[in-house]
């Protein structure tokens, strides 16, 4: 009992209350009906007085409760890359014994509700983001707030952790294909192809195979020249005409290649990022962070 | 909880309710008090209304929303056609009906846009409220806590996205946080209000019958066998002996031929020497019934007035105004069949007028008793003796008395009677034999018809007997007890027309509903005076307060922690719970996508030499998966899990 009590207390210092606009409707409700109780000196009028006061004072004990126990965490939320939209994962867990409902979750001008989380059970809920720079960013001030049972109290348990996260430079900019093109003259002309592959979007159109297209499957020429894995390495200052354009370039590149397996390397002008010595994060990272 | 569980079966897409069904349902519930009051035009509105909402499932168009405001407004009209009056509308209760039929149309106008809005929330509390004004009863008490209740499942339904059992649970629950509080706001608010109104509101009709100021010994006697309840009496010790049970009602000097009257307003009669009455003190609260008179009766002897009446020197106590509606007063009196008394000219004149011609041989029998004894006690035993004497049969349903010489005619004639007869006869001849009488006309109540302290007064208990004057006194004679014979076929017929069993429960419940309004309808500052007086006198009394407060509190925690207690898929794995409690202390925690019998195996694994394990394993597979689960299959993996924490 006292250390329901204590745990109670512990919560309630937690959480932030403001009472709601409904609340004034209650607050006229009694002051009517304790008119109408004063004037006629009716008992079952003073009894529904007495129940509407108490279930106004009792939800926010209750609120507490549903509220109270619940914790957040963020969890791993994939990519982000500047001016693009992406998901903040949090994880909430109902560590009470019974079910907690009508929350929402706020995160930075965005909520998600959450009619009902079980005893015991977790839900990830995504909030979406969209950082406006490349770069570091922290995203912060998250909170679940519900106003559960009567509406007249809002209840606000704040969320102390925050996601510290790192926007990829916004990829755009010429296809891979493209700088693949370009440098094509380097690995000799087209000859007879070696074998068929999946058409997936990237290929060149004259690449189709129109033979089996007619057969119905969607094929492309495969030529040994493209078998030929190059030593891609993209130059920085080459890659575009200003610096975040060519961080963008670069980005583009970088996953495109993460994407068809490719080994590539980037001339910075401080060094080279190697994606043989460093994971494509720590590579979009330092682009982010150029 | 049987409930609980009959929604819980219950499928559970039947369960989720949208919003505008849950204000339906609350409208319902906050409406049907409201529905018998209506005036037939309002009733047929409603109706029409509730017909369209049943058919139309989109919209109304604004055609028929302003039909409807039109339709509304001609149905108000109509129902308070002929209350417009400046009378009329002097009267709060007019306004409310108005207030409500506005109501209802612009809720029903409302509705049929389909679209919720703040107004449309607010208006089922505001009809709750309204509701309040016209009824006051027991039947309205248990409504009210159920509307209350009903109306607090609905918003927790809709804030739970219309889950109905789990609001349910959640509306019991919060149910039971505020039950303890609106007991103790309930015992200690302040009763600061004005008196308790009616406006017009609760008015009876009907009027308790069995005494009305006059007596009739004709055709016209006034023999109401009615079982309707005319005071309930709530003594504050024991109920008194049965032979003191005499409730004043009015005293009658003047005999009209057929009927007796009392003293007419005109001769001035003197107050009455005030000397203090003797005999036992009772207080008790009455609750008297519109009788549509205006005496409050209280026991013989009344020792004070009550509260806004006045008590006359014959000690009948009146109010002003006729009683149409139930009066509660607190009544103290001294159980005596006597009382001191200095007559004054008029009374004494009026309480010795008798007319010899009328009654010839009573009067000389009268004579003969007068010259025998000169003392009027003796005189008094004289007439009881006579009365013996003449074989008088105690009977409702007597042989029509001679009016012109009644006393002869009951005496010596038919000799069949009951209380008028006996008590005008008796009255009569005692005024003979120069001994001052009068009628005392009221009840006399039957203990059968009690339960602790409580009692119970029916019209059938309306009774009238003799006061004479001896010795400075007024003194009760009980002149039915002169009858020889008592009719028995007539009372048998009385007594068999109710079972005893049903008589018994009927006054246990008759008990019941007098407890609910004197404690909690009638519950006023008086009581709560009362109550405080009562425990600065008793401090015993403040402990047992104290401790049925902490009792209803620990209840109220245990109905809570049932109700917040875990749920679980099935009984089986309710009965596993200590097992893995027991397991998780032990470092093994089931983890999130782990199923029961992976996590023991997990345990067995580590652990092959818990046997009992592996068997609860086995035997909760089997009662998972078994189309049919025996109890007896429950009650073994009880005691498996049982052996095993005892092992371990």
């Amino acid at each position: 009992m006292m250390k329901s009590l204590r745990t109670f207390f512990q919560t309630y210092r937690k959480i932030k209350q403001k009472a709601t606009a409904f609340s004034a409707v209650v607050v006229v409700f009694l002051f009517g009906l304790f008119a109408q109780a004063y004037m006629h000196d009716f008992n079952l009028v003073y009894i529904t007085l007495f129940f509407v006061f108490s279930f106004a004072f009792s939800a926010a004990p209750i609120g507490i409760l549903n509220l109270g126990r619940l914790s957040a965490t963020f969890v791993h939320s994939g990519r982000f890359f500047a001016k693009q939209d992406g998901n903040i994962s949090l994880k909430i867990t109902n560590n009470s014994p019974v079910a907690s409902w009508a929350i929402t979750v706020h995160g930075m001008s965005v909520s998600k509700p959450l009619a009902k989380l079980n005893a015991g059970n977790f839900a990830i809920v995504h909030l979406n983001f969209t950082p406006k720079n490349r770069g570091s960013f922290s995203y912060k001030s998250c909170y679940m707030q519900s106003k559960y049972p009567l509406s007249t109290v809002r209840l606000t348990l704040p969320i102390d952790e925050h996601y510290e996260g790192i926007a990829y430079p916004e990829p755009k900019g010429k296809r891979l294909s493209s700088f693949l093109n370009e440098q094509e003259a380097q690995h000799g002309e087209e000859k007879e192809f070696d074998g068929l592959q999946t058409y997936d979007g990237t290929q060149k159109i004259s690449y189709i195979h129109w033979a089996s297209v007619a057969k119905g499957e969607l094929s492309v020429k495969l030529f040994s020249k493209d078998l030929y894995v190059p030593n891609l390495i993209f130059d920085f200052h080459k890659a575009a005409t200003n610096d975040e354009a060519r961080l963008s370039q670069l980005c583009l590149w970088a996953l495109e290649c993460e994407k068809k397996h490719l080994p590539f390397s980037i001339k910075m002008p401080r060094g080279y990022l190697s994606s043989a010595k460093e994971s494509i994060d720590e590579i979009l990272s330092t682009l982010a962070k150029h | 909880m049987k409930f609980l569980a009959l929604l819980q079966n219950t499928n559970w897409k039947l369960t989720r309710i949208f919003p505008l069904t849950l204000l339906d349902m609350a409208y319902i519930t906050v409406l049907l008090p409201i529905f018998i009051m209506l005036k037939a035009p309002m009733m047929l509105f409603s109706l029409i209304v509730l017909v369209i909402l049943f058919f139309k499932k989109s919209p109304a168009s604004k055609k028929l929303i302003f039909f409807i405001f039109m339709l509304g407004s001609l149905a108000i009209y109509l129902s308070l056609y002929g209350a417009f009056s400046f009378s009329g509308l002097s009267r709060l209760k007019i306004f409310l009906e108005l207030l409500i039929y506005v109501l209802i149309v612009v809720v029903s106008m409302q509705r049929l846009t389909r679209e919720i809005n703040l107004y449309l929330i607010v208006s089922p509390f505001l009809f709750l409220a309204l509701s309040l004004f016209f009824y006051h009863g027991m039947l309205m008490l248990v409504y009210v806590v159920f509307e209350v209740f009903f109306l607090l499942w609905m918003i927790l339904a809709h804030r739970m996205e219309g889950s109905l059992v789990e609001s349910f649970r959640s509306s019991m629950l919060m149910f039971m946080y505020s039950l303890p509080w609106v007991v103790v706001l309930f015992i200690f608010f302040p009763r600061i209000s004005f008196e308790h109104a009616n406006y017009g509101f609760k008015g009876e009709v009907i009027k308790r019958m069995g005494h009305d100021g006059t007596m009739f010994i004709d055709g016209n006697a006034l023999l109401v066998p009615s079982e309707r309840i005319v005071m309930e009496v709530g003594f504050e010790g024991e109920i008194p002996a049965e032979d003191t049970l005499y409730f004043r009602g009015s005293i009658l000097y003047v005999d009209k031929k057929d009927h007796w009257k009392p003293l007419p307003a005109y001769p001035k009669r003197e107050t009455r020497v005030n000397r203090p009455l003797q005999g036992k003190v009772s207080n008790y609260k009455v609750t008297l019934y519109p009788t549509q008179k205006r005496w409050l009766y209280l026991l013989d002897m009344p020792k004070k007035e009550v509260k806004g009446s006045t008590l006359d020197r014959d000690l009948i106590t009146r109010v002003d105004k006729n009683i149409k509606e139930p009066v509660h007063y607190l009544a103290s009196s001294l159980l005596s069949h006597t009382f001191y008394d200095v007559l004054d000219e008029a009374t004494y004149r009026a309480s010795t007028l008798y007319y010899k011609d009328r009654n010839p041989q009573a009067y000389i029998v009268a004579q003969e008793i007068k010259n025998k004894y000169p003392l009027k006690e003796k005189r008094a035993s004289a007439v009881v003796d006579f009365f013996k004497a003449q074989a008088l049969t105690y009977t409702l349903q007597p042989d029509a008395l001679d009016i012109n010489r009644s006393t002869d005619s009951f005496l010596f004639d038919k000799r069949r009677g009951y209380c008028v007869h006996y008590a005008s006869s008796f009255v009569t001849m005692a005024r003979m034999t120069g001994i001052p009488s009068r009628i005392v006309t009221g009840y006399k109540s039957d203990k059968s018809e009690s339960l602790d302290n409580y009692l119970v007064v029916k019209e059938k208990d309306a009774h009238a007997w003799a006061e004479l004057y001896i010795n400075s006194q007024w003194v009760r004679f009980e002149t039915t007890t002169t009858a020889r014979y008592i009719d028995m076929q007539n009372q048998l017929n009385s007594i068999q027309q109710e079972n005893p069993t049903l008589q018994s429960i009927n006054l246990y419940l008759m008990y019941v509903k007098y407890q609910v309004e004197t404690w909690i309808l009638y519950y006023s500052h008086a009581r709560q005076l009362q109550l405080l007086d009562y425990a600065k006198k008793n401090p015993m009394f403040i402990v047992v307060f104290v401790l049925s407060l902490i009792v209803l509190l620990i209840i109220t925690f245990v109905i809570i922690a049932y109700l917040r207690r875990p749920m679980y898929s099935s009984e089986a794995l309710y009965i596993l719970q200590p097992l893995l409690k027991s397991l998780k202390k032990r470092g093994y925690t089931r983890k999130k996508e782990e199923s029961i019998h992976q996590f023991l195996l997990h345990y067995i694994s580590d652990n092959p030499q818990h046997l009992e394990v592996k068997e609860i394993d086995i035997l909760y597979e089997k009662i998972l998966y078994a189309s049919n689960t025996s109890k007896l299959e429950l009650v073994l993996l009880k005691k498996l899990i049982k052996k095993s924490l005892a092992t371990h």
